[in-house]
């Protein structure tokens, strides 16, 4: 009976060797001995050294049990009964409230469409930018966003707006690594500062680029697919197909027209210097982009710019009889309606140093974008125009729209730098310059410009009170000292901060 | 300006070629601090290929989320932090923009030491008003040389998992650590009985698995607020802990701020002392042993004074 058992157990164990040993050189001729006597040693290491690692992971439970003895504070592990709570999205607010000063009265830009969100914020006191974030991830593939952000505008009902509605792919989504899918609407990957919310910038408003170019932000509705190549230095790139329905783009017919494309490479300068530069295109349609603008010429016009000054006073003294008044070129570019292809190219880089290492101490953060925007198409300018059966008689006179439209190929740059020095922990102070050079078309002799500066106090990582100072020069003659105090408090989830 | 993309473009692309297909590929770790590098390197050796996130004299709650982290993720085997939530502030946007599979939580290469040992200081209250607390317990477990052993043992696990070609150096590579660790803790030992207790006034709450392992006592905390830099009635408070119950030394670590320490040496004469708390926060904290060496001599040091 010893001797059956013993040839079975022989068979059993002898029989996967021989067929593993077999495996594992299928092809060639029959082993010699040598060989064979070599793969079994090779096989009994691999089992001694997986024996070994059951014999450390016992070791390691007994260590365990063990430490947990000497320990005087016992460790409560969360329990693990599941409520209705556990998996309920993590929520955040952003509460931002302001109080500012203006020395002047409008602050639209010549020559350029100006939308609502990129206006300087209500002089006085007034609550800014309020978001709620609900996000959580969905199951192992997926990761969901909504923010919907609460525009408050003097005279105006509380504007709901929906800022970002995302799903995005997980690393477990069984995509290629460093492969990211992002779908429904976002602030898109464009520059840096396009895909922070508001609250995260380091000025009170956005940089003159970024108000003229974007309305402060680009969240069409799109998806966007982007790939972090496996380099030792960062680099990644991407793309994107959109609607088509955001500023700079409008009205779009078939739900896709706009696409972008970018790339990004960043690194380390030492131990404690970072650095990213990026380059973006964004490109589209639009058809009937109206500015903001135009219902400001109806409100008091750009009192700031002598020459437009001068020409609405005309325009607005409608009686002389003339067919047409003269609108200049910049004119059509801020107040007409546009219908044509916006293409804007975009360059960013952003510099930190943490002398000690630690950014939470001391920190110098450098940054700056270049934007250049190719626009042409037709800028539509509705005139009104009034016709009097009996000149000597108002009540025979009807008020008729007229349209203007103009052919322009316009395109113009922008760009600004900042830097912000934290001198002490809880203290940062810094200083922003943003530029605009107006198309060649608007003959204005004048590029807008605005120089800021800023000093805030941050209590907590949730915490933050700024006092911004800017002078905005948007046209000739007109020179705005803004003051803004403004704070902004976040509460419960807080997302993390990238680079 | 399309040039400029153009360039911009090819050397995104350059920067991948540099990739080089060697028979054996080392793994490569990405430790969050250089505590758990140092772990990597005595376990993998020239096996892998290991770099930490952090230096030694770097606060591991603040990092900023730096590009070239994310290109580290993008290529990590195994990513080894102290986790409960120490990281939570830039480990969590690494991990997603890295995108990459092997890393992520449940997966072989995923390693929070803080999940393997037992976690001291876990909050009852949690509110915001508490300052910037951990929800899943105080992360500092590497100064308990105890859960050393332990993160060793989980390490040699994993990468026998992920690379079980080499298991058998890395068993090796574990069972010397072990020994030579062990040795070193009974020394240790008898010197952490030979100080006897000594009164500690502390920065941040950073040091409870050191306190507890050597059976130090703490006397207070310079920071009442976790994050928070401490308020001036709260010093006069520490002050008056710290002559009422004959505090012997204030410990410090080298990322913390250095004001509140002095003032309170100045008032009371009470000696500051900066241990190294991770490897590289002494220029002689090379790894893990002489870690464990410097804060012991240090401590020696204060009490051996006259």
């Amino acid at each position: 009976m010893h001797e059956i058992a013993r040839l079975i157990r022989a068979t059993v164990i002898g029989l996967p060797i021989l067929f593993m040993a077999s495996m594992v050189y299928p092809q060639s001729d029959p082993p010699t001995t040598e060989e064979l006597a070599a793969q079994i040693s090779a096989l009994k290491q691999d089992y001694e050294s997986r024996i070994a690692v059951l014999e450390a992971r016992l070791a390691s439970i007994q260590a365990k049990s063990a430490s947990t003895d000497h320990k005087a504070v016992p460790a409560s592990k969360p329990s693990m009964l599941s409520s209705d709570n556990t998996f309920n999205p993590a929520i955040g607010v952003v509460l931002n409230g302001m109080i500012s000063e203006y020395s002047e009265t409008d602050s639209s830009i010549p020559a350029f469409q100006f939308g609502h969100e990129s206006e300087r914020p209500e002089e006085g006191l007034t609550l800014g930018h309020s978001e709620i974030t609900v996000s959580s991830n969905i199951d192992d593939k997926f990761y969901g966003n909504l923010t919907l952000g609460l525009g408050v505008h003097a005279g105006e009902p509380t504007e709901l707006e929906l800022e970002e509605a995302y799903i995005q792919t997980l690393p477990g989504a069984g995509l290629p690594d460093g492969m990211r899918i992002k779908a429904g609407r976002a602030l898109w990957t464009l520059g840096y500062l396009n895909e922070l919310h508001v609250h995260g910038d380091d000025f009170s408003d956005r940089p003159l680029p970024y108000r003229a170019y974007l309305d402060n932000a680009y969240n069409d509705d799109g998806l966007e697919v982007s790939f972090v190549l496996p380099g030792d230095l960062y680099s990644e790139i991407g793309a994107g197909i959109f609607r088509g329905d955001d500023t700079p783009f409008a009205g779009s017919r078939s739900g896709r027209e706009a696409w972008s494309t970018f790339a990004r490479l960043g690194g380390d300068i030492g131990n404690n210097s970072a650095w990213r530069i990026g380059g973006y295109i964004l490109d589209g349609e639009a058809r009937n982009r109206a500015g903001a603008g135009h219902a400001h010429a109806e409100d008091d016009g750009h009192g700031h710019d002598e020459e437009a000054h001068e020409d609405e006073e005309d325009e607005h003294g409608h009686e002389n009889g003339e067919e047409h008044e003269e609108h200049d070129l910049a004119e059509f570019l801020s107040d007409g309606s546009f219908t044509g292809d916006s293409r804007l190219y975009g360059i960013d880089f952003r510099y930190t140093l943490a002398p000690t290492g630690n950014a939470r101490d001391r920190e110098l953060i450098l940054q700056g974008e270049y934007f250049r925007r190719d626009e042409s198409g037709e800028y539509e300018l509705q005139e009104e125009h009034e016709e009097c059966v009996d000149p000597a008689d108002p009540s025979t006179c009807e008020i008729h729209m007229e349209s203007i439209i103009e052919t322009l190929s316009s395109d113009s740059e922008g760009w600004y730098a900042q830097a912000v020095y934290k001198f002490l922990p809880r203290w940062r102070v810094g200083a922003r310059y943003s530029r605009l050079s107006t198309p060649d078309d608007a003959e204005l002799s004048h590029d807008p410009h605005t120089t800021s500066a800023m000093i805030d106090w941050t209590n907590s990582e949730f915490g933050r009170i700024r006092l911004q100072y800017s002078r905005e020069s948007l046209a000739r003659g007109y020179d705005d000292d803004q003051f803004m105090l403004q704070y902004i408090m976040s509460l419960g989830a807080h997302a993390a901060h990238s680079f | 300006m399309k040039a400029w993309f153009t360039v911009l473009l090819l050397l995104t692309l350059g920067s991948i070629l540099p990739l080089s297909a060697a028979a054996q590929t080392p793994i490569r770790i990405l430790a969050c601090e250089p505590e758990w590098a140092a772990l990597a390197e005595e376990i993998g050796g020239d096996d892998v290929i290991v770099h930490s996130a952090t230096h030694g004299r770097q606060d591991a709650h603040y990092i900023r989320a730096r590009p070239s982290l994310i290109a580290k993720v993008r290529r990590a085997d195994i990513l080894f932090c102290s986790g409960a939530e120490l990281e939570i502030g830039w480990l969590p946007i690494l991990m997603q923009r890295g995108a990459r599979s092997i890393v992520q939580a449940g997966q072989p290469g995923h390693i929070m030491a803080a999940d393997h040992v037992d976690v001291l200081e876990r909050p009852e209250v949690i509110d915001r008003s508490l300052g910037d607390i951990h929800p899943g317990g105080n992360p500092h477990v590497h100064l308990d040389p105890r859960n050393i052993t332990i993160l060793a043992e989980v390490l040699a696990n994993r990468l026998v998992t992920i690379d079980p070609s080499r298991s058998s150096a890395y068993h090796d590579r574990l069972v010397s650590f072990k020994a030579r660790w062990a040795d070193a803790m009974t020394e240790w030992h008898e010197r952490v009985q030979n100080l006897d207790g000594m009164k500690v006034i502390v920065y941040h709450k950073a040091w409870p698995y050191l306190l507890q392992w050597s059976g130090l006592n703490r006397v207070a905390s310079l920071e009442e607020v976790s994050g928070i830099p401490p308020t001036a009635s709260h010093l006069a408070h520490v002050l008056e802990l710290a002559r009422n119950h004959g505090a012997q030394v204030i410990i410090r670590a080298p990322f913390e701020p250095v004001d509140a320490s002095d003032w309170l040496s100045g008032k009371t004469e009470i000696p500051v002392v900066e241990l190294p708390f991770t490897v590289g926060g002494h220029p002689e904290a090379r790894d893990l042993f002489s870690l464990f060496d410097i804060t012991l001599t240090s401590l020696e040091e204060i009490r051996d004074r006259p």
